[in-house]
Protein backbone atom coordinates (compact mmCIF):
# COMPACT_ATOMS: atom_id res chain seq x y z
CA UNK A 1 0.00 0.00 0.00
CA UNK A 2 1.37 3.53 -1.19
CA UNK A 3 1.75 5.82 1.87
CA UNK A 4 0.03 9.22 1.59
CA UNK A 5 2.80 10.99 1.70
CA UNK A 6 4.53 8.60 -1.68
CA UNK A 7 0.93 9.50 -3.13
CA UNK A 8 1.50 13.21 -2.66
CA UNK A 9 4.56 12.79 -4.01
CA UNK A 10 3.26 11.07 -7.34
CA UNK A 11 0.94 13.98 -7.53
CA UNK A 12 3.09 16.76 -7.28
CA UNK A 13 5.00 14.93 -9.87
CA UNK A 14 2.41 14.90 -12.31
CA UNK A 15 1.01 17.61 -11.67
CA UNK A 16 4.78 19.42 -12.36
CA UNK A 17 5.04 17.47 -15.62
CA UNK A 18 1.75 18.96 -17.32
CA UNK A 19 2.80 22.25 -16.03
CA UNK A 20 6.21 21.52 -17.62
CA UNK A 21 4.03 19.47 -20.84
CA UNK A 22 1.95 22.79 -21.12
CA UNK A 23 5.27 24.99 -21.10
CA UNK A 24 6.89 22.59 -23.83
CA UNK A 25 3.73 23.12 -26.04
CA UNK A 26 4.15 26.65 -25.97
CA UNK A 27 8.04 26.66 -26.70
CA UNK A 28 8.20 25.51 -30.05
CA UNK A 29 12.02 25.94 -30.79
CA UNK A 30 14.57 24.27 -28.41
CA UNK A 31 17.61 25.87 -29.75
CA UNK A 32 19.73 23.78 -27.05
CA UNK A 33 18.92 20.98 -29.70
CA UNK A 34 21.26 22.58 -31.69
CA UNK A 35 25.12 23.35 -32.11
CA UNK A 36 25.87 26.48 -30.54
CA UNK A 37 26.97 28.19 -33.89
CA UNK A 38 26.60 32.09 -32.44
CA UNK A 39 29.21 34.80 -32.94
CA UNK A 40 31.46 35.90 -36.12
CA UNK A 41 33.01 33.42 -38.15
CA UNK A 42 36.39 33.76 -40.27
CA UNK A 43 38.11 31.78 -42.53
CA UNK A 44 40.93 29.64 -41.02
CA UNK A 45 44.09 30.48 -41.04
CA UNK A 46 45.76 28.49 -44.39
CA UNK A 47 48.33 25.86 -43.92
CA UNK A 48 51.88 27.44 -43.83
CA UNK A 49 52.94 27.74 -47.89
CA UNK A 50 49.64 28.01 -49.21
CA UNK A 51 49.54 30.88 -51.37
CA UNK A 52 46.70 33.16 -53.02
CA UNK A 53 43.79 35.22 -52.65
CA UNK A 54 40.74 32.92 -50.93
CA UNK A 55 41.04 29.20 -52.81
CA UNK A 56 38.48 27.51 -53.35
CA UNK A 57 40.78 24.15 -51.57
CA UNK A 58 42.10 25.94 -48.99
CA UNK A 59 45.44 23.40 -48.44
CA UNK A 60 47.05 24.21 -51.51
CA UNK A 61 47.84 27.70 -53.37
CA UNK A 62 45.37 29.29 -55.59
CA UNK A 63 45.39 28.97 -59.86
CA UNK A 64 46.75 25.99 -61.37
CA UNK A 65 48.17 24.58 -57.61
CA UNK A 66 44.78 23.76 -57.36
CA UNK A 67 44.91 20.81 -59.56
CA UNK A 68 41.02 21.51 -60.23
CA UNK A 69 39.66 18.56 -62.14
CA UNK A 70 38.67 20.38 -65.03
CA UNK A 71 37.77 18.66 -68.57
CA UNK A 72 40.36 20.32 -71.55
CA UNK A 73 37.80 23.00 -72.75
CA UNK A 74 37.37 24.38 -69.38
CA UNK A 75 41.04 23.73 -68.83
CA UNK A 76 41.26 26.35 -71.80
CA UNK A 77 39.10 28.90 -70.75
CA UNK A 78 40.67 29.25 -66.98
CA UNK A 79 44.26 29.51 -68.81
CA UNK A 80 43.11 32.23 -70.50
CA UNK A 81 41.50 33.78 -67.49
CA UNK A 82 45.13 33.46 -66.36
CA UNK A 83 46.67 35.25 -69.06
CA UNK A 84 44.63 37.77 -69.09
CA UNK A 85 45.43 38.64 -65.28
CA UNK A 86 49.16 38.60 -66.07
CA UNK A 87 48.44 41.42 -68.00
CA UNK A 88 46.29 43.51 -65.93
CA UNK A 89 42.85 41.90 -66.75
CA UNK A 90 40.26 40.65 -64.60
CA UNK A 91 40.21 37.04 -66.16
CA UNK A 92 36.95 35.19 -65.58
CA UNK A 93 36.65 36.48 -62.10
CA UNK A 94 33.32 38.32 -61.64
CA UNK A 95 34.07 39.57 -58.29
CA UNK A 96 35.76 42.70 -60.20
CA UNK A 97 32.90 43.47 -61.74
CA UNK A 98 31.02 43.43 -58.12
CA UNK A 99 29.49 40.81 -59.08
CA UNK A 100 28.25 37.57 -56.55
CA UNK A 101 30.48 35.68 -56.27
CA UNK A 102 27.80 32.69 -55.56
CA UNK A 103 27.80 29.30 -54.62
CA UNK A 104 30.34 27.60 -54.07
CA UNK A 105 33.11 30.65 -54.00
CA UNK A 106 30.88 32.65 -51.51
CA UNK A 107 32.05 29.59 -48.74
CA UNK A 108 35.34 30.50 -48.86
CA UNK A 109 34.26 33.26 -47.12
CA UNK A 110 35.85 36.63 -48.02
CA UNK A 111 34.64 38.68 -45.35
CA UNK A 112 33.23 37.34 -42.17
CA UNK A 113 30.21 35.28 -41.62
CA UNK A 114 27.06 35.04 -39.32
CA UNK A 115 24.98 31.70 -38.88
CA UNK A 116 21.47 31.82 -37.66
CA UNK A 117 19.70 28.76 -36.71
CA UNK A 118 16.04 28.73 -36.80
CA UNK A 119 13.41 25.95 -37.00
CA UNK A 120 12.89 25.89 -40.53
CA UNK A 121 15.61 27.37 -42.05
CA UNK A 122 19.23 28.16 -41.38
CA UNK A 123 20.55 31.29 -42.65
CA UNK A 124 24.33 32.27 -43.62
CA UNK A 125 24.99 36.34 -43.86
CA UNK A 126 28.24 36.83 -45.56
CA UNK A 127 28.39 40.74 -46.52
CA UNK A 128 31.02 40.72 -49.28
CA UNK A 129 29.86 42.25 -53.11
CA UNK A 130 26.10 41.68 -51.86
CA UNK A 131 24.82 41.59 -48.65
CA UNK A 132 24.27 37.18 -49.64
CA UNK A 133 22.08 35.53 -47.37
CA UNK A 134 22.00 32.16 -47.87
CA UNK A 135 18.38 29.96 -47.04
CA UNK A 136 19.26 26.57 -46.07
CA UNK A 137 15.48 25.72 -46.13
CA UNK A 138 15.59 22.40 -43.10
CA UNK A 139 11.78 22.63 -42.77
CA UNK A 140 11.62 19.05 -44.84
CA UNK A 141 10.16 20.35 -47.99
CA UNK A 142 11.30 19.23 -51.44
CA UNK A 143 12.79 20.90 -54.37
CA UNK A 144 10.33 23.59 -55.82
CA UNK A 145 8.90 22.80 -59.30
CA UNK A 146 10.06 26.40 -60.95
CA UNK A 147 13.10 28.27 -58.96
CA UNK A 148 14.29 31.52 -60.48
CA UNK A 149 18.09 30.78 -60.52
CA UNK A 150 20.16 33.13 -58.27
CA UNK A 151 23.90 33.39 -57.32
CA UNK A 152 23.26 31.65 -54.07
CA UNK A 153 21.18 29.25 -55.13
CA UNK A 154 18.28 27.33 -53.38
CA UNK A 155 19.24 25.15 -50.90
CA UNK A 156 17.85 22.18 -48.50
CA UNK A 157 19.41 20.66 -45.45
CA UNK A 158 18.67 18.39 -43.11
CA UNK A 159 20.34 18.31 -39.45
CA UNK A 160 21.74 15.16 -37.70
CA UNK A 161 22.32 13.66 -34.63
CA UNK A 162 25.75 11.77 -35.50
CA UNK A 163 26.44 10.88 -32.51
CA UNK A 164 23.20 9.94 -30.92
CA UNK A 165 23.82 12.27 -27.92
CA UNK A 166 20.28 13.95 -28.51
CA UNK A 167 22.19 17.02 -30.08
CA UNK A 168 21.98 17.72 -33.92
CA UNK A 169 25.78 17.98 -35.16
CA UNK A 170 26.04 18.16 -38.37
CA UNK A 171 23.94 19.89 -41.47
CA UNK A 172 23.67 18.39 -44.11
CA UNK A 173 22.95 20.45 -47.23
CA UNK A 174 22.78 20.45 -51.29
CA UNK A 175 22.25 23.45 -53.00
CA UNK A 176 21.24 23.64 -56.72
CA UNK A 177 19.25 26.02 -59.02
CA UNK A 178 22.45 28.46 -59.65
CA UNK A 179 23.12 30.92 -62.24
CA UNK A 180 26.18 32.31 -63.51
CA UNK A 181 28.76 33.46 -64.29
CA UNK A 182 30.76 31.91 -61.56
CA UNK A 183 34.19 30.59 -61.00
CA UNK A 184 35.50 28.73 -57.67
CA UNK A 185 38.20 31.64 -56.59
CA UNK A 186 39.71 34.56 -57.72
CA UNK A 187 42.22 32.72 -60.49
CA UNK A 188 39.27 32.29 -62.25
CA UNK A 189 38.78 28.35 -62.44
CA UNK A 190 35.87 28.25 -63.99
CA UNK A 191 32.28 26.40 -63.63
CA UNK A 192 30.22 25.32 -66.37
CA UNK A 193 27.79 28.23 -68.09
CA UNK A 194 24.65 25.95 -68.38
CA UNK A 195 24.79 26.40 -64.15
CA UNK A 196 23.69 23.08 -63.53
CA UNK A 197 26.08 22.53 -60.48
CA UNK A 198 25.18 20.83 -57.54
CA UNK A 199 27.38 21.76 -54.21
CA UNK A 200 26.59 19.26 -51.36
CA UNK A 201 28.25 20.07 -47.58
CA UNK A 202 28.23 18.73 -44.28
CA UNK A 203 28.81 21.91 -42.28
CA UNK A 204 29.54 20.81 -38.08
CA UNK A 205 31.38 21.79 -35.55
CA UNK A 206 34.85 20.23 -34.50
CA UNK A 207 34.46 17.64 -31.91
CA UNK A 208 38.08 19.27 -30.40
CA UNK A 209 37.38 22.98 -30.69
CA UNK A 210 33.86 24.22 -30.58
CA UNK A 211 35.28 27.41 -32.23
CA UNK A 212 36.61 25.57 -35.03
CA UNK A 213 33.53 25.18 -38.01
CA UNK A 214 33.84 22.43 -41.03
CA UNK A 215 32.28 22.68 -44.08
CA UNK A 216 33.07 19.53 -46.17
CA UNK A 217 32.22 20.49 -49.53
CA UNK A 218 31.56 18.89 -52.90
CA UNK A 219 31.17 20.72 -56.16
CA UNK A 220 29.25 18.57 -59.06
CA UNK A 221 29.49 20.31 -62.18
CA UNK A 222 30.06 20.24 -65.69
CA UNK A 223 33.33 21.81 -66.30
CA UNK A 224 34.93 18.94 -64.02
CA UNK A 225 35.75 15.26 -64.72
CA UNK A 226 34.58 13.90 -61.41
CA UNK A 227 32.73 15.96 -58.52
CA UNK A 228 35.52 18.00 -56.46
CA UNK A 229 35.21 17.86 -52.87
CA UNK A 230 37.51 20.28 -50.36
CA UNK A 231 37.54 20.81 -46.65
CA UNK A 232 36.89 24.14 -45.19
CA UNK A 233 37.59 25.32 -42.04
CA UNK A 234 36.04 28.71 -40.45
CA UNK A 235 37.27 30.39 -37.33
CA UNK A 236 34.88 31.80 -34.43
CA UNK A 237 36.41 34.99 -33.69
CA UNK A 238 36.20 35.53 -29.62
CA UNK A 239 34.83 38.94 -29.15
CA UNK A 240 31.79 39.56 -27.37
CA UNK A 241 30.75 42.09 -30.21
CA UNK A 242 31.12 41.12 -33.20
CA UNK A 243 31.21 44.15 -35.65
CA UNK A 244 30.09 43.43 -39.01
CA UNK A 245 31.58 45.35 -41.78
CA UNK A 246 29.60 46.90 -44.37
CA UNK A 247 30.52 45.50 -47.92
CA UNK A 248 29.17 47.89 -50.84
CA UNK A 249 31.46 47.07 -53.80
CA UNK A 250 30.53 49.81 -55.75
CA UNK A 251 31.52 52.23 -53.17
CA UNK A 252 35.01 50.95 -53.48
CA UNK A 253 35.75 49.75 -56.38
CA UNK A 254 38.45 51.29 -58.70
CA UNK A 255 37.43 49.41 -61.52
CA UNK A 256 35.44 50.70 -64.84
CA UNK A 257 33.60 48.33 -67.15
CA UNK A 258 32.49 49.99 -70.46
CA UNK A 259 31.16 47.11 -72.37
CA UNK A 260 33.88 44.24 -72.04
CA UNK A 261 36.81 45.97 -71.38
CA UNK A 262 38.01 47.20 -67.80
CA UNK A 263 39.44 50.33 -66.78
CA UNK A 264 41.21 51.64 -63.53
CA UNK A 265 39.75 54.93 -61.92
CA UNK A 266 42.50 57.19 -61.26
CA UNK A 267 43.03 59.41 -57.71
CA UNK A 268 41.97 62.09 -58.92
CA UNK A 269 38.80 60.47 -60.54
CA UNK A 270 39.62 60.17 -64.25
CA UNK A 271 39.85 56.76 -66.19
CA UNK A 272 42.89 55.48 -67.08
CA UNK A 273 44.45 52.38 -69.41
CA UNK A 274 44.18 48.94 -67.14
CA UNK A 275 46.29 47.19 -69.63
CA UNK A 276 49.61 48.50 -71.46
CA UNK A 277 48.83 50.01 -74.95
CA UNK A 278 44.80 49.71 -74.13
CA UNK A 279 42.69 51.87 -76.28
CA UNK A 280 40.16 54.44 -74.75
CA UNK A 281 36.68 54.22 -74.86
CA UNK A 282 34.95 54.52 -77.71
CA UNK A 283 33.10 57.62 -77.53
CA UNK A 284 30.78 58.39 -80.72
CA UNK A 285 27.78 58.65 -78.82
CA UNK A 286 29.14 62.23 -77.56
CA UNK A 287 28.36 64.98 -80.04
CA UNK A 288 30.75 67.31 -78.21
CA UNK A 289 34.69 67.89 -78.90
CA UNK A 290 36.63 65.71 -76.39
CA UNK A 291 37.81 67.62 -73.03
CA UNK B 1 9.74 8.08 5.86
CA UNK B 2 7.73 10.76 4.99
CA UNK B 3 10.91 13.11 4.88
CA UNK B 4 13.14 11.09 2.96
CA UNK B 5 10.22 10.76 -0.34
CA UNK B 6 9.36 13.97 -0.11
CA UNK B 7 12.98 15.53 -0.18
CA UNK B 8 13.19 12.97 -3.30
CA UNK B 9 10.11 14.11 -4.86
CA UNK B 10 11.57 18.17 -4.38
CA UNK B 11 14.73 16.86 -5.69
CA UNK B 12 12.75 15.12 -8.73
CA UNK B 13 11.04 18.38 -9.53
CA UNK B 14 14.02 20.32 -9.45
CA UNK B 15 15.96 17.86 -11.79
CA UNK B 16 13.08 18.42 -14.30
CA UNK B 17 12.72 22.38 -14.15
CA UNK B 18 16.72 22.39 -14.33
CA UNK B 19 16.66 20.39 -17.66
CA UNK B 20 13.47 22.46 -18.92
CA UNK B 21 15.48 25.67 -18.28
CA UNK B 22 18.59 24.75 -19.37
CA UNK B 23 17.09 23.49 -22.40
CA UNK B 24 15.12 25.85 -23.46
CA UNK B 25 17.52 29.09 -24.05
CA UNK B 26 14.84 30.43 -26.62
CA UNK B 27 11.44 31.09 -25.91
CA UNK B 28 10.29 32.16 -29.05
CA UNK B 29 6.69 32.28 -27.62
CA UNK B 30 7.65 35.53 -25.88
CA UNK B 31 7.83 37.07 -29.25
CA UNK B 32 5.36 37.75 -31.78
CA UNK B 33 5.35 35.56 -34.92
CA UNK B 34 6.91 37.92 -37.72
CA UNK B 35 7.42 35.04 -39.86
CA UNK B 36 6.67 34.91 -43.27
CA UNK B 37 7.12 37.21 -46.45
CA UNK B 38 6.60 40.97 -45.81
CA UNK B 39 6.26 44.04 -48.18
CA UNK B 40 4.95 47.68 -48.01
CA UNK B 41 1.52 48.60 -48.20
CA UNK B 42 -0.01 50.08 -50.90
CA UNK B 43 -1.45 53.64 -50.01
CA UNK B 44 -5.01 54.29 -52.19
CA UNK B 45 -4.43 57.32 -54.49
CA UNK B 46 -0.76 57.52 -53.87
CA UNK B 47 1.76 56.92 -56.63
CA UNK B 48 4.70 56.62 -57.99
CA UNK B 49 8.18 55.19 -55.87
CA UNK B 50 7.55 54.29 -52.14
CA UNK B 51 8.15 57.97 -49.89
CA UNK B 52 8.90 58.54 -46.27
CA UNK B 53 5.82 59.14 -45.25
CA UNK B 54 3.97 56.21 -47.36
CA UNK B 55 0.74 58.87 -47.25
CA UNK B 56 1.77 61.92 -49.49
CA UNK B 57 3.66 61.36 -53.02
CA UNK B 58 7.52 61.51 -52.90
CA UNK B 59 9.60 65.07 -53.48
CA UNK B 60 7.93 67.72 -53.01
CA UNK B 61 4.42 66.38 -51.90
CA UNK B 62 6.13 65.27 -48.28
CA UNK B 63 6.22 68.33 -47.17
CA UNK B 64 10.02 67.75 -45.99
CA UNK B 65 10.31 70.06 -42.58
CA UNK B 66 13.69 70.83 -44.31
CA UNK B 67 16.04 74.02 -43.23
CA UNK B 68 15.84 76.28 -46.58
CA UNK B 69 19.28 75.27 -47.27
CA UNK B 70 18.50 71.73 -47.52
CA UNK B 71 14.89 72.71 -48.92
CA UNK B 72 17.48 74.65 -51.78
CA UNK B 73 19.23 71.40 -52.10
CA UNK B 74 15.86 69.35 -52.83
CA UNK B 75 14.40 71.58 -55.43
CA UNK B 76 18.18 71.30 -57.00
CA UNK B 77 17.98 67.45 -56.93
CA UNK B 78 14.58 67.78 -58.61
CA UNK B 79 15.99 70.10 -61.46
CA UNK B 80 19.04 67.68 -62.10
CA UNK B 81 16.74 64.95 -62.11
CA UNK B 82 14.33 66.53 -64.73
CA UNK B 83 16.77 67.06 -67.38
CA UNK B 84 18.21 63.34 -66.79
CA UNK B 85 20.44 63.50 -63.74
CA UNK B 86 20.44 61.08 -60.53
CA UNK B 87 20.27 64.58 -58.38
CA UNK B 88 20.64 63.43 -54.84
CA UNK B 89 19.57 59.80 -55.04
CA UNK B 90 22.99 57.43 -54.82
CA UNK B 91 21.03 54.21 -55.42
CA UNK B 92 21.98 54.42 -59.21
CA UNK B 93 25.46 53.64 -58.46
CA UNK B 94 23.83 50.47 -56.18
CA UNK B 95 24.57 52.33 -53.41
CA UNK B 96 22.78 51.80 -50.38
CA UNK B 97 19.73 53.68 -49.52
CA UNK B 98 20.28 53.76 -46.21
CA UNK B 99 18.35 54.47 -43.09
CA UNK B 100 15.75 55.27 -42.99
CA UNK B 101 14.78 55.22 -46.33
CA UNK B 102 15.54 50.91 -46.97
CA UNK B 103 12.24 50.72 -43.88
CA UNK B 104 9.83 52.28 -47.34
CA UNK B 105 10.84 49.16 -48.00
CA UNK B 106 12.07 48.73 -51.72
CA UNK B 107 12.11 44.80 -51.84
CA UNK B 108 10.30 41.72 -50.08
CA UNK B 109 11.37 41.81 -45.96
CA UNK B 110 11.95 38.67 -43.30
CA UNK B 111 12.41 39.55 -39.98
CA UNK B 112 14.61 36.62 -37.81
CA UNK B 113 13.93 36.83 -34.05
CA UNK B 114 16.62 35.79 -31.94
CA UNK B 115 17.24 36.86 -28.65
CA UNK B 116 20.57 38.68 -28.94
CA UNK B 117 19.58 39.94 -32.62
CA UNK B 118 16.52 40.84 -34.84
CA UNK B 119 17.94 40.58 -38.15
CA UNK B 120 15.94 42.68 -40.66
CA UNK B 121 16.79 41.22 -44.34
CA UNK B 122 14.95 43.20 -47.11
CA UNK B 123 16.09 42.08 -51.03
CA UNK B 124 17.21 45.37 -52.43
CA UNK B 125 20.58 47.15 -53.14
CA UNK B 126 22.47 46.60 -49.37
CA UNK B 127 19.17 47.15 -46.88
CA UNK B 128 19.67 44.57 -44.53
CA UNK B 129 20.07 45.02 -41.14
CA UNK B 130 20.92 43.79 -37.37
CA UNK B 131 19.27 45.54 -34.06
CA UNK B 132 21.17 44.14 -31.08
CA UNK B 133 18.40 43.28 -28.69
CA UNK B 134 21.03 42.10 -26.19
CA UNK B 135 21.01 44.62 -23.76
CA UNK B 136 24.78 46.27 -25.16
CA UNK B 137 24.85 50.11 -24.65
CA UNK B 138 26.51 52.33 -27.60
CA UNK B 139 29.93 51.10 -28.70
CA UNK B 140 32.67 53.17 -26.48
CA UNK B 141 34.97 52.63 -29.67
CA UNK B 142 33.96 54.91 -32.49
CA UNK B 143 32.64 52.17 -34.81
CA UNK B 144 33.25 52.43 -39.02
CA UNK B 145 30.12 54.59 -39.68
CA UNK B 146 27.96 51.91 -42.14
CA UNK B 147 24.36 53.13 -44.32
CA UNK B 148 22.50 50.90 -41.92
CA UNK B 149 23.77 52.35 -39.33
CA UNK B 150 24.29 50.42 -35.51
CA UNK B 151 21.15 49.71 -34.00
CA UNK B 152 19.92 48.95 -30.56
CA UNK B 153 16.41 47.62 -29.67
CA UNK B 154 14.26 46.52 -26.89
CA UNK B 155 11.18 44.48 -26.50
CA UNK B 156 8.35 45.40 -25.02
CA UNK B 157 5.34 43.97 -23.44
CA UNK B 158 2.60 46.94 -24.38
CA UNK B 159 -0.07 45.29 -23.16
CA UNK B 160 1.28 42.92 -20.50
CA UNK B 161 -0.33 39.78 -22.30
CA UNK B 162 3.38 38.18 -21.23
CA UNK B 163 4.19 38.66 -25.09
CA UNK B 164 6.65 41.51 -26.92
CA UNK B 165 4.65 43.31 -28.50
CA UNK B 166 6.85 45.71 -29.83
CA UNK B 167 10.06 46.71 -30.93
CA UNK B 168 11.68 49.75 -29.75
CA UNK B 169 14.60 50.53 -31.80
CA UNK B 170 17.42 53.57 -32.16
CA UNK B 171 19.95 53.74 -34.86
CA UNK B 172 23.46 55.90 -34.83
CA UNK B 173 26.66 55.90 -36.90
CA UNK B 174 25.40 56.46 -40.41
CA UNK B 175 27.09 57.25 -42.84
CA UNK B 176 26.34 59.34 -46.25
CA UNK B 177 24.88 60.60 -48.89
CA UNK B 178 21.33 59.32 -48.17
CA UNK B 179 18.29 60.81 -48.83
CA UNK B 180 14.76 60.07 -47.97
CA UNK B 181 13.60 59.09 -51.07
CA UNK B 182 14.29 58.85 -55.05
CA UNK B 183 13.37 62.64 -55.04
CA UNK B 184 16.62 63.00 -53.48
CA UNK B 185 14.74 64.91 -50.05
CA UNK B 186 18.46 65.14 -48.56
CA UNK B 187 20.10 63.79 -45.04
CA UNK B 188 22.54 66.59 -43.69
CA UNK B 189 25.80 65.33 -45.00
CA UNK B 190 27.22 65.24 -41.34
CA UNK B 191 25.83 62.12 -40.97
CA UNK B 192 24.30 62.80 -37.00
CA UNK B 193 21.19 60.97 -37.51
CA UNK B 194 19.75 59.29 -35.03
CA UNK B 195 16.60 57.46 -35.86
CA UNK B 196 13.58 56.04 -33.91
CA UNK B 197 11.59 53.10 -34.52
CA UNK B 198 8.39 51.65 -32.54
CA UNK B 199 7.75 48.45 -35.16
CA UNK B 200 4.54 47.58 -33.40
CA UNK B 201 2.81 44.21 -33.90
CA UNK B 202 -0.74 43.90 -33.14
CA UNK B 203 -2.32 40.48 -32.16
CA UNK B 204 -5.50 41.46 -33.69
CA UNK B 205 -4.31 42.04 -36.61
CA UNK B 206 -1.56 39.93 -37.10
CA UNK B 207 -0.60 39.80 -40.89
CA UNK B 208 0.26 43.67 -40.37
CA UNK B 209 3.20 45.52 -38.60
CA UNK B 210 3.41 48.93 -38.18
CA UNK B 211 6.65 51.21 -37.88
CA UNK B 212 6.67 54.05 -36.40
CA UNK B 213 9.95 55.96 -37.70
CA UNK B 214 11.32 59.24 -36.09
CA UNK B 215 14.37 60.87 -37.94
CA UNK B 216 16.08 63.65 -36.32
CA UNK B 217 18.58 65.09 -38.05
CA UNK B 218 20.42 68.83 -38.46
CA UNK B 219 18.62 68.92 -42.29
CA UNK B 220 15.33 69.12 -40.25
CA UNK B 221 13.83 72.11 -38.50
CA UNK B 222 12.67 69.70 -36.22
CA UNK B 223 11.96 65.48 -35.86
CA UNK B 224 10.05 63.56 -38.73
CA UNK B 225 7.95 61.41 -37.64
CA UNK B 226 5.87 58.88 -39.95
CA UNK B 227 4.19 55.53 -39.54
CA UNK B 228 5.23 52.56 -41.97
CA UNK B 229 2.67 50.14 -42.09
CA UNK B 230 3.95 46.56 -43.78
CA UNK B 231 1.35 43.33 -44.95
CA UNK B 232 2.34 39.52 -44.48
CA UNK B 233 1.89 37.55 -47.66
CA UNK B 234 -0.09 34.83 -47.20
CA UNK B 235 2.07 32.26 -48.59
CA UNK B 236 3.45 29.34 -46.74
CA UNK B 237 6.73 29.39 -48.42
CA UNK B 238 7.29 32.46 -50.26
CA UNK B 239 10.11 32.82 -52.92
CA UNK B 240 12.84 35.53 -52.47
CA UNK B 241 14.11 36.63 -55.46
CA UNK B 242 17.78 37.53 -55.67
CA UNK B 243 18.40 41.65 -56.86
CA UNK B 244 21.72 42.33 -57.84
CA UNK B 245 21.54 45.85 -58.66
CA UNK B 246 25.08 45.55 -60.27
CA UNK B 247 24.15 42.77 -62.57
CA UNK B 248 23.24 44.92 -65.72
CA UNK B 249 23.19 48.26 -64.00
CA UNK B 250 23.32 50.93 -67.10
CA UNK B 251 25.22 53.45 -65.07
CA UNK B 252 28.72 53.83 -65.39
CA UNK B 253 30.15 57.11 -62.89
CA UNK B 254 33.29 58.40 -64.26
CA UNK B 255 35.06 61.59 -61.99
CA UNK B 256 31.69 62.26 -60.48
CA UNK B 257 29.90 62.28 -63.51
CA UNK B 258 27.26 59.92 -64.44
CA UNK B 259 27.22 58.44 -68.06
CA UNK B 260 24.63 55.71 -69.35
CA UNK B 261 26.23 51.95 -71.20
CA UNK B 262 24.17 51.84 -74.51
CA UNK B 263 22.64 48.69 -75.88
CA UNK B 264 26.01 47.67 -77.30
CA UNK B 265 27.83 48.74 -74.51
CA UNK B 266 29.79 51.80 -75.29
CA UNK B 267 29.74 55.17 -73.29
CA UNK B 268 26.69 57.82 -73.91
CA UNK B 269 25.91 60.78 -72.29
CA UNK B 270 23.09 60.76 -69.23
CA UNK B 271 22.15 64.20 -69.91
CA UNK B 272 21.58 66.37 -73.13
CA UNK B 273 24.63 68.04 -74.29
CA UNK B 274 26.97 66.13 -71.11
CA UNK B 275 30.47 66.38 -72.42
CA UNK B 276 32.76 63.20 -72.47
CA UNK B 277 34.96 61.88 -69.87
CA UNK B 278 38.06 63.07 -69.98
CA UNK B 279 40.78 60.65 -71.19
CA UNK B 280 44.15 62.28 -70.46
CA UNK B 281 45.59 59.35 -69.52
CA UNK B 282 45.19 57.43 -72.94
CA UNK B 283 48.21 58.24 -74.98
CA UNK B 284 46.66 56.70 -78.19
CA UNK B 285 44.17 58.14 -80.43
CA UNK B 286 40.89 57.86 -79.18
CA UNK B 287 39.12 54.80 -80.97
Amino acid sequence: MLSRSSIGAIALVTALSAVLMTIDGARAFDDALYPNLKGQWLRARPPAGVRGQGPFDPDKSGGRAQQAPLTPGYQARFEASLADQAVGGPGLWTGARCLPVGMPAMMTLFRPMEIIVLPETTYIRIDHIRESRRRIYTDGRDWPEDPQPSFDGYSIGKWLDTDGDGRFDTLEVETRNLKGPRTFEPSGIPLHEDNQTIVRERIYLDKADPDLLHDDMTVIDHALTRPWTVAKKFRRDKVEHAIWPEDICPDHNGLVFIGNDMYYESADGLLMPSKKGQEPPDLRYFSQPKK
Amino acid sequence: MMFRSLIGTCMLAAALFTMLSEARAFDESKYPNLKGQWVRARVPGVTGQPSYDPTRRQGLEQHAPLKPEFQAVLEANIRDQAVGGQGGDPTFMCISPGMPRIMNPYGAMEILVTPETTHILIEHIHDSRRIFTDGRTWPEEPVDPTFQGYSLGTWIDTDGDGRYDTLEVETRYLRGPRAFDAAGIPLHPDNESVIRERIHWNKDDPDKLTNEITTIDNALTHPWTVTKTYVREAVERPEWYEEVCTEGNGHVGIAGQNYFLSGDGLLMPAKKGQAPPDLRYFKQTQK
